[in-house]
């Protein structure tokens, strides 16, 4: 199946982001949230971070306008009465992903595949909101998605294996390699990445090194791109320390246990990068602002 | 006999119906957006108005079935019968070490032309995708396939390995290919055809200047080295890509700026060039016009973009020994009167003098636009790719029978 357009529920950051990477593939994309002026800020959204990537030299103004025209931003989410496949992405909570599963189960056409864009939560579940479990599949993209050329392909307990092909091709014609994965918490990527950012936070915590040092010494020494506590703060604070919690309630145990600084920091609205401090501090552009002492970048 | 020139690219088709036996196009045209919501089709036959038409084609073979349909039909048609099409001939952009000529594709061709695509990702994929639609759309018709590469197979290695561990040549097949082969071909025999010499008695070097830009040194009809390279972002300045430049500053520039691969390969490729460096357009004629009105950056990067052609001229005339004849083509090389001008400047230690008079009364097909008394004839030949594509088509075709 060659899938035409694609419409995504909730354009929050996972949602424009979706919405750009599918658009500059070449699909059209209808981008639903609960009124048009959202959706509309979602587009704008896109179209400000497309700009900031010719800045980067990463793209060219024709190709940018040829992926925005691709996007067409609707409040209406009765759209989906012609969907042949709809990806959610609205936030990473149960009852409001089981609820919008319940409208789009109703909206949508039967043959339509729902996918929906979790990062803990469990698809059978989410799936048993809606009368087609069978049609039901996760693509955990990690932010920023045009980026990150990997999507997590989470397969719930009744999901079909012409699902999971059919969304395993897409994700290849949207240039992402598919990591298949079965249900299970946390999947691959946020299993593995939550306790090495919680560790880094101890570590921190307990007064061993600076940030600064720490992020320094998993870049150089073993090869990351970012340091997990600049990592953490393209996160969001608050999202890393809910992911920690969706695994300590399915899998209790002690190592999923949110480290106290980051409890703290969460508390006190330090929640990283959209806050413009976490560990690190950010201009509005979610540039790092590099003190003095550090002496510039490294690289 | 008919012949179909198929150019497929990504979410395009280029196309030409061809009568060889007055070598004239029948009708050609151009399908675009293929895949997408609307496509697009420019059709013109030869001898009545051009026509648009949009509609929804999702694949090559949908695209491919509706340029038959148009060729058949009734109000823009120009043959009656699809058995009028006696082969087909495709553009193919890459042909690697393997195919040095042109080729009639078998089952075993196409296996072949699959093992190449890491050396052309971006256009053989779309290349071979049209071979497979037109064979299933025109079953039995023969298919040729005509490689850019093919024309600069004879360069000696001195010319085609680069400077770097012998062992990436091997494992890898790095070195230089040279694109445009089919245009460089043609002009350099229309050229020798033009002054009435035997191309094996010419040295000459032809710029095919257009949206990618290059050059090549062909002596006797044999190009010995040319300046697009492994891929091509060598050599000249082109439109959006920076040509010759130290593979050092990319290294750099990737650690300073952060940049992914991805970052790197379209600074290079898609920001690089006149666009790059003026600022205002990757089109010469707006940039011609900007520099006119006073613009720095833009008259900058028109000197840059003649002086690489200028040095070439220099090099490629010490490749060869001497030099008889300079051939400009394509978009801008048939067009820029200026860029014929300022690229054969002060070249009269080489023997080369422009006549400013018929530089600038040039007004499409051929021309020679150098002096009577300049020892180097400057030519100006408008490139004809498909017609080359059909005639090696044609001869393939024609080959085949004879043996069946």
């Amino acid at each position: 199946m060659d899938i035409q357009r694609v419409y995504i529920v909730g354009a929050g950051v996972m949602g424009t982001g979706i919405a750009e990477t599918i658009a500059s593939t070449g699909t059209e994309v209808v981008l639903i949230d609960k009124n048009t002026d959202l959706a509309e800020a979602g587009v704008k959204h896109i179209d400000e971070n497309m700009a900031r990537e010719i800045e980067r030299w990463g793209l060219t103004e024709s190709e940018k306008k040829a992926a925005l025209s691709r996007i067409m931003p609707s409040g209406d989410l009765s759209q989906i009465g012609e969907a042949e496949m709809v990806i959610e992405a609205i936030p990473d909570r149960l009852n409001l992903k089981r609820g919008i599963f319940g409208d789009m189960d109703k909206l949508a056409p039967p043959e339509a595949i729902l996918v929906t864009n979790t990062s803990t939560l469990s698809i059978s579940e989410i799936a048993s909101a809606t009368h087609r479990p069978e049609k039901v599949i996760g693509m955990h993209f990690l932010n920023p998605v045009p980026k990150v050329q990997i999507v997590e392909i989470v397969r719930g307990l009744r999901t079909s294996d012409e699902t999971y092909k059919t969304i395993r091709e897409f994700a290849q014609s949207i240039n992402k390699r598919p990591i298949l994965v079965n249900e299970y918490p946390g999947y691959v990527t946020t299993r593995i990445i939550v306790p090495f950012l919680n560790e880094a936070m101890h570590v921190l915590m307990e007064g061993i090194s600076t940030a600064e040092d720490i992020d320094t010494a998993m870049k150089l020494g073993f090869g990351f791109n970012v340091g997990p506590l600049a990592l953490a703060d393209m996160m969001g604070l608050d999202e890393v320390m809910s992911w920690m919690e969706n695994l300590i309630s399915e899998l209790s145990e002690h190592k999923y246990n949110p480290c106290p600084l980051l409890r703290k920091m969460v508390r006190a609205g330090r929640l990283g990068v959209k806050t413009g401090e976490g560990f690190f501090k950010y201009d509005a552009d979610g540039n790092r602002i590099r003190s003095a002492v550090e002496g510039g970048k490294i690289s | 006999m008919k012949i179909l020139v198929l150019n497929c690219g990504s979410s395009s088709v280029k196309y030409q119906l061809i009568d060889m036996d007055e070598e004239l196009a029948l009708a050609k045209g151009k399908l675009e957006r293929i895949g997408m919501s609307a496509s697009v089709m420019t059709h013109k036959p030869h001898d009545r108005p051009q026509t648009v038409i949009s509609g929804e084609i999702l694949d090559h073979i949908q695209a491919i079935d509706f340029i038959i349909s148009m060729l058949l039909s009734p109000n823009h048609g120009v043959i009656k019968d699809k058995n009028e099409i006696s082969a087909v001939g495709h553009r193919v952009v890459h042909g690697g070490e393997r195919f040095t000529g042109s080729i009639l594709v078998t089952k075993e061709v196409m296996g072949q032309l699959k093992e190449l695509i890491p050396l052309a990702p971006l256009h053989n994929p779309h290349n071979i995708r049209g071979i497979q639609a037109a064979s299933q759309t025109l079953k039995d018709v023969p298919q040729v396939a005509v490689f850019d590469t093919a024309f600069h197979h004879r360069m000696p290695p001195h010319a085609y390995i680069y400077g770097i561990p012998y062992v990436l040549y091997r494992k890898y097949s790095i070195r230089r290919y040279g694109f445009h082969g089919t245009s460089h071909y043609y002009v350099s025999a229309k050229a020798a055809q033009t002054l009435g010499k035997p191309i094996e008695d010419l040295k000459i070097i032809t710029a095919h200047l257009g949206n990618g830009a290059s050059m090549a040194a062909i002596n006797g009809g044999v190009s010995v080295d040319t300046s697009m390279g492994y891929t091509p972002l060598e050599g000249l300045l082109m439109g959006t890509r920076s040509g010759d430049c130290d593979p050092a500053i990319i290294l750099q520039v990737m650690a300073m700026e952060e940049l992914s691969l991805h970052e790197a390969n379209t600074l290079l490729n898609k920001h690089s060039g006149l666009i790059g460096i003026s600022g205002v357009s990757a089109d010469v004629r707006e940039i011609l016009e900007a520099s006119a009105e006073g613009h720095a950056n833009a008259k900058l990067a028109m000197d840059i973009y003649c002086y690489r052609i200028k040095k070439y001229i220099g090099a490629y005339t010490a490749a060869m020994n001497g030099l008889d004849a300079i051939v400009f083509t394509g978009g801008v090389g048939e067009n820029a009167v200026s860029v014929r001008r300022q690229s054969c400047q002060e070249l009269d230690y080489l023997g080369i003098k422009i006549d400013e008079e018929k530089n600038e009364n040039h007004k499409g097909g051929i021309s020679v636009i150098s002096a009577a008394d300049s020892k180097v004839s400057v030519v100006v030949v408008p490139t004809n790719e498909e017609l080359v594509i059909a005639r090696e088509t044609e001869q393939i075709v024609g080959k085949k029978e004879k043996v069946s």
